[in-house]
């Protein structure tokens, strides 16, 4: 639904089918017939939100309740902001076009830390007061969940309610107990009071935070009876556990244009940089018959000719090659690709590329993150140099002439030598090829190297860990640019600039909060992208708030510190990570979950892979 | 085989969305109606369409067509409309379906309604300019194409035509060149007046018809 005062500045815009709603399956609901209205709100563009899974499957889950009218909210890229402003038109829902100024919830998925600025400039752009203390009734009850939830410190003043994990089940108990206590009339305190005892609900406000002299935390104590360690919520049957029959399909182009199946939670590996493979822990699989018709009613539901297999590593679904010949037998003949992102270096066989490739080529990319094996066994990815040639060797041999290849610098541990290394394993791709005797003729190779920069963090082996500076994460990408000698390989790298703030994010406390206000006041929003981001103006309200970044990004923590997400619990003990680190710095690796056991702390959910028969012991 | 021509209206929210997103937004519709149609046989098969006359972003379409190729040759026209209305956004309505009987290349005019506000003036000044504009002996403007900018007379064009005051609005009804050799954008005329007079017009548009040469209605 177009609302008249915006219809009057959509074909002043870049791209204005962003802001009208009125896509195929989107949900348009009676507002008299609802009891709650939630604003889904994603921090980014239309075109990286309705990119998201997470975001479909709880616009679906929600709307699929009765009372609840739940509506999609991008941030309004900044032409169509600045025409906002200047109209007085305060931030709306797509579907009814409504401001969201007093729906019941304003929900935030926080996938980056560089969002944060772009979450209190839309409370702002709605016209809500952004702290949490200023909003008093019990209304416009802003909740936030994602994967960085699991540090909310930096926000913590302005979010009334964290979800901890996943929310299919937590969501939907708060949503329903505001409507108990709305009917109540209970206030807006009694109703967090509430909710915090629900398992994976986190009120920030309920806890005090104290501080020791250094700026180290003293101790955080909870009131009010909210629990002293909040606990993950998570899914444990994946095949009973909701899935969308339908997505809303985007009009315009988004980034990942293209029905997505999910087809397991959590990751097996165990990389110590990746915060994904401990928060999601332990591996859950959804079965390949369940798979196999959720795909096939996604795409006769929403027209899409591809379908993608999501997870943070496909090929380590267990039965990848049969799910394929499942899918295989109804996608060529209806037209439909399948395509497989998150291919691991080992994981990539004849028969999957086979298999794959039916009606649509795709891009190879592979994520060995660091160019020696030294290294690589540090930040244990186990992947061998011969495993990822003999695989770009299957490549190569089946027609492909682009490599992708994905690495990290500043790594804990890295020294000039291992950024070096990274040339060297490109220099090995490229000669692979030459030496490959089914190459396609005539053609040259082309291997990409993109190089983005470590940030260390929580819940990972590497949370204690200082982040390399600026400069010197500017001198290795300058060492690795001397040290590539071909012009086969092109060398991309991720701005330091912007990986130094997700670092101060990432692992800040509350005391960041000032911080975040005096941002949004000063109109910042967009921080993750070129245009909008600068470092010398964070800098300058970092200095302004007497806060100093480094501490945040650059210092070593010991082990007994109090960390600011300590009071969280994502099943994953800290003597786990304690030992992982340990192991990190005497270059050991870790088999992974489905190999051996190594007690992380995640069994206590009972399921999932830990309760898996594990081939060895067959 | 057999080509048919879908007739369809461009309104609402969908009148927002590019020519390339209008196309891909068709591509699914097909996709998902599994209509018995032509693909083509290259690497990347997909359904057969072509649109007889791209319309501008912002305008809202009355007689909109696309043409595919049906396999199946019995198939009804009615059930086309159903099926794909079912497979569309709301803002994008099939209305008919026939036997193609022009080719595009023919089209040489369209017709289009254009309400015009301004937030700065009045709608009797409105009129007036718009009068004035029109009895110039010429008027050139800048027109962007992707070879560049070319300064272009539009008053040569300016021949059918009425200008009406309306209530809120002045409206211009216009038939203008259109087609692949020589196509005027009636928001030419907007750009002529903000050059003219130095005002900025807002206007709703709508292409409402498409001809040949000779002004016979593209059917």
């Amino acid at each position: 639904m177009i609302n008249k005062d915006v219809e009057k500045l959509l074909l002043k815009v870049q791209k204005p089918g962003r802001y009208v709603g009125g896509e195929l399956n989107a949900v348009v609901k009676n507002k008299e017939d609802v009891d709650v209205r939630f604003a889904f709100c994603f921090p980014d563009t239309y075109e990286v939100g309705m990119s998201h899974l997470g975001m479909k499957i709880l616009y679906s889950l929600f709307n699929s309740v009765d009372y609840i009218w739940c509506e999609r909210v991008f941030a309004p890229w900044i032409d169509m902001e600045k025409l906002m402003v200047e109209n007085d038109i305060p931030l709306y829902g797509l579907e009814s076009g409504d401001p969201i100024t007093d729906f019941d919830f304003i929900g935030f998925t926080l996938q980056y830390e560089l969002s944060y600025t772009n979450v209190l400039n839309m409370l702002k752009l709605a016209k809500i007061p952004i702290y949490s203390k200023d909003r008093k009734e019990l209304n416009r009850i802003v909740v936030a969940g994602g994967p960085c939830a699991c540090n909310p410190e930096p926000i913590a003043d302005f979010i009334d309610i964290f979800f901890l994990g996943e929310g299919e089940e937590v969501d939907l108990e708060v949503i329903e107990l505001y409507r108990k206590c709305k009917a109540e009339n209970k206030t807006k305190a009694e109703f967090l009071k509430l909710a915090a005892q629900i398992e994976g609900v986190y009120v920030p406000s309920l806890y005090d935070v104290t501080y020791n002299e250094d700026g180290t935390i003293k101790s955080v104590t909870p009131k009010e009876n909210a629990p002293a360690v909040v606990n993950k919520r998570l899914i444990m049957n994946m095949d009973d556990s909701y899935y969308p029959d339908n997505f809303v399909v985007p009009m315009v182009e988004i980034v990942h244009d293209r029905a997505v199946e999910e087809i397991f939670r959590g990751c097996i590996r165990g990389c110590r940089f990746c915060q994904a493979g401990y928060i999601y822990r332990p591996v859950r699989e959804k079965s390949a018959d369940v798979i196999n018709s959720q795909c096939h009613t996604l795409c006769e539901n929403t027209g899409y000719d591809e379908v993608s297999l999501s997870s943070l590593s496909s090929s380590d679904y267990s039965n990848i090659v049969p799910l394929l010949e499942k899918l295989n037998k109804w996608s060529k003949d209806e037209k439909v690709s399948i395509s497989l992102p998150s291919l691991r270096v080992d994981g990539f066989s004849d028969d999957i590329m086979n298999k794959i490739k039916t009606v649509r080529k795709s891009g190879l990319t592979f994520a060995p993150e660091a160019g020696s094996q030294r290294l690589r066994d540090v930040i244990n990815k186990n992947v061998r140099e011969e495993e990822l040639l003999s695989t770009c060797s299957v490549a190569f041999n089946g027609g492909w002439t682009n490599v992708k290849l994905y690495f990290m610098i500043g790594l804990p541990t890295e020294t000039f030598d291992d950024v070096a290394a990274i040339a060297k394993l490109g220099q090995s791709v490229v000669n692979e090829y030459y030496s490959c005797p089914n190459k396609p003729k005539g053609k040259s190779v082309n291997v990409t190297v993109s190089t983005s920069s470590f940030v260390p963090k929580p819940f990972t082996p590497f949370q204690w860990e200082p982040q390399d500076t600026i400069e010197q994460l500017h001198t290795k990408q300058k060492h690795l640019k001397e040290s590539i000698t071909t012009k086969k390989i092109n060398y991309n790298y991720h701005d330091a600039d912007t990986s130094f703030l997700e670092a101060v994010f990432a692992r800040g406390d509350r005391k960041l909060c000032k911080a975040m206000a005096v941002a949004c006041e000063k109109g910042f929003h967009f921080d993750g992208w070129g245009e909008c981001f600068s470092l010398e103006k964070w800098l300058e309200v970092f200095e302004e708030c007497g806060i100093d970044p480094a501490f945040y990004a650059n210092r070593r923590r010991s082990f007994d510190e109090i960390l600011p997400w300590d009071h969280l619990d994502y099943g994953v003990t800290k003597e786990h990570l304690i030992r992982e680190c340990k192991k990190a710095y005497e270059d050991t690796p870790t088999p992974h979950c489905r190999l051996k056991c190594s007690n992380c702390g995640a069994a206590k959910y009972k399921g999932g892979v830990c309760f898996e028969k594990r081939k060895s012991m067959v | 085989m057999k080509n048919v021509r879908v007739w369809f209206k461009k309104q609402d929210e969908c009148i927002y969305i590019s020519h390339l997103d209008l196309n891909r937004c068709m591509l699914r519709a097909l996709h998902k109606s599994k209509l018995p149609i032509w693909h083509t046989e290259g690497y990347n098969p997909h359904p057969f369409v072509t649109f007889a006359l791209p319309l501008s972003l912002g305008f809202v379409g009355e007689k909109e067509s696309m043409d595919i190729r049906l396999l199946d040759e019995e198939y009804p026209f009615e059930k086309i409309r159903e099926e794909l209305n079912k497979c569309l956004p709301k803002g994008i309505r099939v209305f008919k379906v026939t036997e193609p009987v022009m080719k595009p290349g023919k089209i040489a005019y369209a017709s289009f309604k254009m309400c015009l506000s301004s937030d700065k003036i009045s709608c009797d000044r409105l009129m007036e300019i718009c009068k004035e504009l029109f009895s110039l002996d010429e008027i050139l403007i800048d027109k962007k194409s992707k070879k560049g900018v070319k300064q272009v007379d539009l008053k040569p064009s300016l021949v059918k035509y009425s200008l009406n005051r309306q209530i809120g609005c002045v409206e211009i009804n216009i038939t203008l060149p259109a087609g692949s050799t020589n196509n005027v954008n009636p928001n030419l005329i907007l750009d002529a007046l903000n050059k003219y007079y130095s005002i900025e017009v807002n206007s709703k548009t709508t292409r409402l018809d498409i001809f040949d040469e000779n002004f016979e209605e593209f059917k």
